[in-house]
């Protein structure tokens, strides 16, 4: 409710304001568990975002079964089903404030670190995300790695299939922001 | 001892005037362009310094640097830590960089300090998957959990926690203010922040759970820009402000308890606490400040640098109770404050004292003086020559004891209230000591001791102790059990107890005569010096004496006092040994020569003042030995720095086994003590190796030709040379035998040793078996040759054909029976040696081919293909092997038998084609098994027998033996 809340208000506030907030609908997300036994792989293209440039903030949320890949419709089922209970949580958020004070009109890459508070499966963390923003012909362009440990999230996961997902997902976000 | 009034003293402390000490201020090595920034110790005892391009590891005599990563190389350093053996840095940047191991990591410096700064090492630049800070790194603290904290100017608090970084912010969690200047801890394990708006009290007890709690001046604090903290050694934080001076925070009751007053100076940079009561501020303009916690007062440290108008940029305080200073443009000092001075206008001092308000007063051959508003005044008009000074409990009134002229009376604020010349008294005019209660006054004096009435001030009668009637008494002491002792002259150490007298003139053998000083310690032990015999304790029944064998610097006291550490200070004409009780009576000596024009102590001329430190007189001037009641350290510590095995370091602290030829060790060792580097001598022995110990100022220790075996390399470092309960490192390791002597290779050598006997001796039997079971054959052989050669048949045959050709051709006979003999002849010859030449045994052959031409003509041919072949073969082999194929064949004219000789591959072939007769010659095979046979046991190549439907044929191996 929190997040909706949030996104309503930013998205309220680009009529009003020219240029100061950025918006993207098709962010790239890719999950990565690289377990002992199997490589997972997933990927999302509807990662969601805002970014208000004027109080340094940010929303992204994703859908989580918009997430496509891995190695089997089963192993997709059990992701949806099984581990991330999609029905109940159907989204994943990060929503918080940029650290450093970050002018996006500057072209040019620059290094920031988000903190916000991250949720996934219904429970949130507080992370700080470092992120490469590039602002390229108006456009900004942002890139991330990270790592999110499942148990930080109470993902269960059972002791069978430890060998076959990873104990830490990687976390990769590419998205374009269009300015509003 | 009087510490007891002094205690009682305290609840009365009211404003003080500033006592003027002096610290020995030490400016250390100049780098040139090198400007430090900020000062650690790690536990290992390193002093660490930040700087404008990395850091600087100091030994006390030289530096060792390290670079920055390069990626930050610009940025200085402005914080230190460690945590776990890892040596953080924090830059001004918010990059941050550690250094693995703080320990062993660095090498040491070779001497040539730009040579060291061209190979220097690099920290490795911290990397987290969250990214590091933008803004300066302010602070850097561990909690109870082993979290690190970060505090940086501008962007808040981190705390590294479980692999992950949080942030606290203004905004987000409410801290006070995100520009923070200092971090500190409590015992509670919270982190305190100092901040531009207040305090901030932060802890995460478990993973992301954040807990702030401000401290404001809502709560009290007199200034919001909080600029420094720190804790002391009893859980408390001390604060310092941009305003108004220094605080200390009670943690316990949540109050601010103690602060200073109408501060006068800059803004605080940092805070360090020595003991309860010291406390040592570093300002932005004004220096280094002294602040006594008792008193209130703040006195600027005068040090003869001009400090007063400077900046002090960061402090430490390390393990030896040195204070280091990285004061304007990033010069480094150190200062021993436990010792300070108090200059005085005046010399020769005999007696100290501390009234009940705390200030000083001086006994002296010109007078008495004691301190008012920061500078001694005389008290007496005259120049009363003051021997001894005792304060009363009853009243705060001062007793000073003269030479000669009685005691005088004075009211703390100097006034003389009394004057008690000797009829008054009705005592011996020179009083030495002074002792008593609220309700008796005991005086020592060199006609003997006299008690008076506390309150009357008339002479007791009646009394003991009067009527003992010894003269000279050197000191009156009344003890913690209210015992009453007495240092005399000539009649040992003498106790007043229960009304009754009791002397001691005996001690361990020692006949106890002239008693100058006596103090009683904390645990209630009875110390006391005498002229020439040296010290004493008594705990009640037994005595314990110290001698310049249980390492004192001298037997000539002066004087002695008990600390409040219950270390004896005793005190000589030079300087003063510490004993340490707690170190097994461990004695330190301190000259100060460095420090102080001269240590001079007069007889008695010690005190113990309320915080537990020693004030001794010196030539003009006290000098003060701090006990500050914590762990200080009054020896360097020694430690192995490193090993190397034929002048390669090895990483000493994984390997500890070596092979027998790895045998050549050289270790380097330092102690650390910055108090006085030059001055530290090291003891060390190689156990298993070394018979005695060594003694060496070398930081180095090589042992070439270590036979193997195990060792223990031990290293001790004094500064005084006294190795007596000192502290030791040590590092044990194993020479592993050569393979050779060890039992396992004695043992596979006896077994290979056996076996190759045993095969031997095997190899042996069958060779003579071999050579055996050949003769036998040999014989067989040439049994069986012989006996075919007069085989009556043979015979018979030859004649035959000799019958034909005596008619016939008669010269033709004679040659056949000449042939015919020398074929036997020849058979006779060769049949006895083991090896005939090839050549020998085909004229054989052609002799035998003779006799068959004349008996088969036409029916038989021999091919004869062998020409000069050299070598040999057994006598009569070819022959036999003719005489088989004409045995075993049909001979005719239309049939004809060809036998061919010929030489192939180093084998000599006898072939023919095979015409078998239709009823076989009866054979036992003798001759040609006994021929494979022997070739078989001469271990040569076999003989080969090839036997198709055309041919027979036989190969003999020629043989190239000589013999």
């Amino acid at each position: 409710m929190a997040l909706l809340s949030v996104m309503l208000l930013l998205f309220k506030g680009n009529q009003s304001s020219q240029a100061l907030k950025f918006q993207c609908t098709d962010g790239k997300v890719m999950l990565k568990s690289i377990a002992s036994l199997e490589v997972i792989q997933a990927r999302s293209h509807k990662l969601r975002g805002v970014i208000d440039s004027e109080n340094q903030s940010f929303a992204w949320t994703v859908e989580i079964r918009s997430f496509e890949g891995f190695n089997s419709p089963l192993q997709r089922e059990h992701f949806n089903e099984n581990y991330m209970e999609s029905d109940k949580f159907t989204k994943a958020s990060f929503t918080g404030k940029i650290i450093e004070k970050v002018d996006f009109s500057i072209p040019g890459a620059q290094s920031v670190r988000a903190k916000g508070k991250l949720t996934i499966h219904g429970i949130e963390q507080e992370r700080i995300i470092k992120t490469q923003v590039e602002n390229k012909g108006g456009k900004i362009m942002i890139n991330c790695k990270f790592t999110v440990p499942v148990a930080d999230h109470d993902i269960a996961i059972p002791k069978i299939v430890n060998q076959k997902i990873a104990e830490e997902i990687q976390v990769t976000i590419d998205a374009d922001l269009t300015p509003q | 001892m009087n510490y007891l009034y002094t205690i009682i003293g305290l609840l009365f402390v009211v404003s003080l005037p500033a006592q003027v000490p002096v610290v020995q201020l030490q400016y250390t090595q100049d780098l040139g362009d090198i400007r430090f920034t900020t000062v650690f110790q790690d536990s290992h005892g390193w002093i660490w310094l930040g700087s404008q391009d990395g850091v600087y590891r100091y030994d006390g005599q030289e530096y060792m640097p390290v670079k920055s990563p390069e990626k930050i190389a610009s940025s200085p350093v402005s914080a230190l830590f460690e945590l776990n053996g890892k040596l953080w840095v924090g830059y001004q940047n918010g990059a941050m960089a550690y250094l693995s191991h703080v320990s062993s990591d660095i090498p040491l410096p070779s001497g040539d300090f730009s040579e060291d700064l061209r190979k220097a090492p690099r920290l490795t630049l911290w990397e987290p998957e969250e990214g590091l800070p933008q803004k300066p790194i302010k602070g850097i603290v561990e909690d109870k959990q082993g979290a690190l904290w970060i505090g940086t100017y501008g962007e808040g608090l981190y705390v590294w926690k479980g692999n992950r970084m949080y942030q606290f912010s203004q905004e987000d969690d409410g801290l006070a203010s995100d520009d923070i200047y200092a971090l500190t801890t409590d015992g509670f394990g919270r982190i305190w922040v100092a901040t531009d708006g207040g305090i901030s009290i932060c802890s995460m007890p478990e993973q992301g759970k954040k807990i702030v709690q401000n401290l404001t001046t809502a709560d009290g604090l007199p200034d919001e820009i909080i600029t420094a903290l720190t804790n002391d050694n009893q859980g408390n934080i001390w604060v310092g402000t941009n305003d108004k001076g220094v605080f200390r925070y009670n943690t316990e009751q949540g109050l601010l308890d103690v602060a200073t007053l109408n501060w006068a100076y800059s803004p605080v940079t940092d805070i360090k606490v020595f003991g309860n009561n010291e406390v040592w501020i570093g300002t932005e303009k004004s220096g280094a400040l002294c602040f006594d916690a008792l008193t209130k007062e703040v006195t600027p440290m005068p040090t003869g640098h001009n400090f007063a108008a400077t900046k002090i940029r960061a402090m430490c305080k390390d393990r030896e109770g040195l204070l280091w200073l990285v004061a304007e443009r990033g010069k480094l000092y150190t200062s021993k404050v436990r010792f300070t001075r108090v200059n005085t206008p005046f010399t020769n001092i005999q007696a100290i004292c501390q009234d009940l308000n705390g200030r000083f007063w001086v006994g002296a051959q010109e007078g008495l003086f004691f301190q008012k508003a920061g500078v001694f005044v005389p008290v007496l008009s005259r120049k009363e020559n003051i021997v001894s000074l005792w304060v009363s409990p009853l009243d705060g009134v001062i007793w000073a004891g003269s030479l000669g002229n009685g005691v005088f009376l004075v009211q703390p604020e100097g006034k003389v209230l009394r004057h008690l010349p000797e009829r008054e008294t009705r005592a011996n005019g020179s009083v030495l000591s002074i002792s008593g209660n609220k309700e008796r006054v005991w005086l020592a004096t060199l006609g003997g001791v006299t008690v008076l009435n506390a309150v009357s001030l008339l002479p007791e009668k009646g009394h003991a102790a009067q009527e003992l009637g010894f003269n000279y008494v050197y000191k009156v002491l009344t003890d913690s059990r209210g015992r009453v002792w007495f240092g005399t002259d000539g009649k040992g150490l003498v106790v007043y107890e229960n009304g009754a007298v009791h002397a001691y003139t005996e001690a361990n053998g020692i006949t106890l005569r002239t008693i100058y000083s006596i103090s009683e310690d904390r645990l209630g032990n009875i110390w006391f010096s005498t002229d020439r015999d040296g010290l004493f304790r008594f705990n009640g029944k037994e005595f314990k004496r110290y001698t310049t064998a249980s390492h004192l610097h001298s037997m000539a006291i002066s004087s002695i006092a008990v600390d409040g550490n219950n270390q004896v200070i005793v005190g000589y004409e030079d300087g003063f040994d510490i004993v340490t009780q707690d170190r097994e009576d461990h004695v330190n000596f301190y000259s100060l020569k460095n420090f102080v024009p001269q240590v001079e102590v007069n007889l008695n001329a010690m005190f113990t003042d309320a915080s537990g430190n020693v004030w001794m007189g010196a030539a003009f001037g006290l000098v003060r030995a701090a006990a500050y009641q914590e762990n200080i350290i009054d020896d360097p510590i020694p430690s192995i720095t490193g090993v190397s095995v034929f002048q390669q370091p090895i990483d000493f602290l994984q390997k500890t086994n070596f092979a027998y030829d790895q045998n050549f060790f050289l270790f380097n060792f330092i102690g650390l003590w910055y108090s006085d580097p030059e001055a530290v001598r090291y003891r060390y022995r190689l156990e298993g190796f070394d018979p005695e110990w060594k003694i060496s100022k070398d930081h180095l220790a090589s042992y070439p030709k270590l036979p193997p075996g195990n060792y223990t390399f031990r290293v001790q470092t004094s500064e005084h040379g006294n190795f007596s309960n000192v502290p030791e490192a040590t590092w044990s390791f194993r020479i592993q035998m050569p393979f050779w002597l060890h039992w396992w290779f004695f043992v596979l050598v006896a077994m290979l040793a056996g076996a190759i006997m045993l095969w031997f001796i095997r190899s042996r039997e069958t060779r003579l078996n071999r050579e055996a079971q050949l003769k036998r054959e040999k014989v067989e052989s040439q049994f069986e040759t012989l006996k075919s050669q007069i085989n009556p048949h043979f015979l018979f045959n030859s004649f035959n054909t000799l019958i034909t050709i005596i008619e016939e051709n008669p010269k033709m006979a004679v040659e056949y029976v000449e042939h015919l003999s020398d074929f036997y002849r020849s058979i006779m010859v060769y049949r006895e040696r083991d090896f005939i030449q090839v050549s020998e045994e085909m004229e054989l052959v052609r002799s035998f081919d003779f006799l068959l031409k004349k008996r088969f003509e036409d029916g038989f041919h021999l091919v004869d293909r062998v020409n000069g072949q050299t070598g040999k073969v057994m006598p009569l082999s070819l022959q036999m092997l003719v005489e088989n194929a004409v045995k075993h064949n049909i001979i005719s004219r239309t049939k004809p038998l060809t036998v061919e000789i010929y030489t192939e591959n180093g084998h000599i072939v006898v072939r023919n084609n095979i015409q078998r007769k239709i009823k076989p010659e009866a054979s036992t095979h003798f001759g040609l098994n006994s021929l494979i046979n022997r070739y078989k046991l001469l271990g040569e190549r076999p003989v080969i027998v090839v036997d198709n439907d055309a041919f027979f044929t036989v190969k003999i191996p020629i043989l190239t033996i000589d013999g």
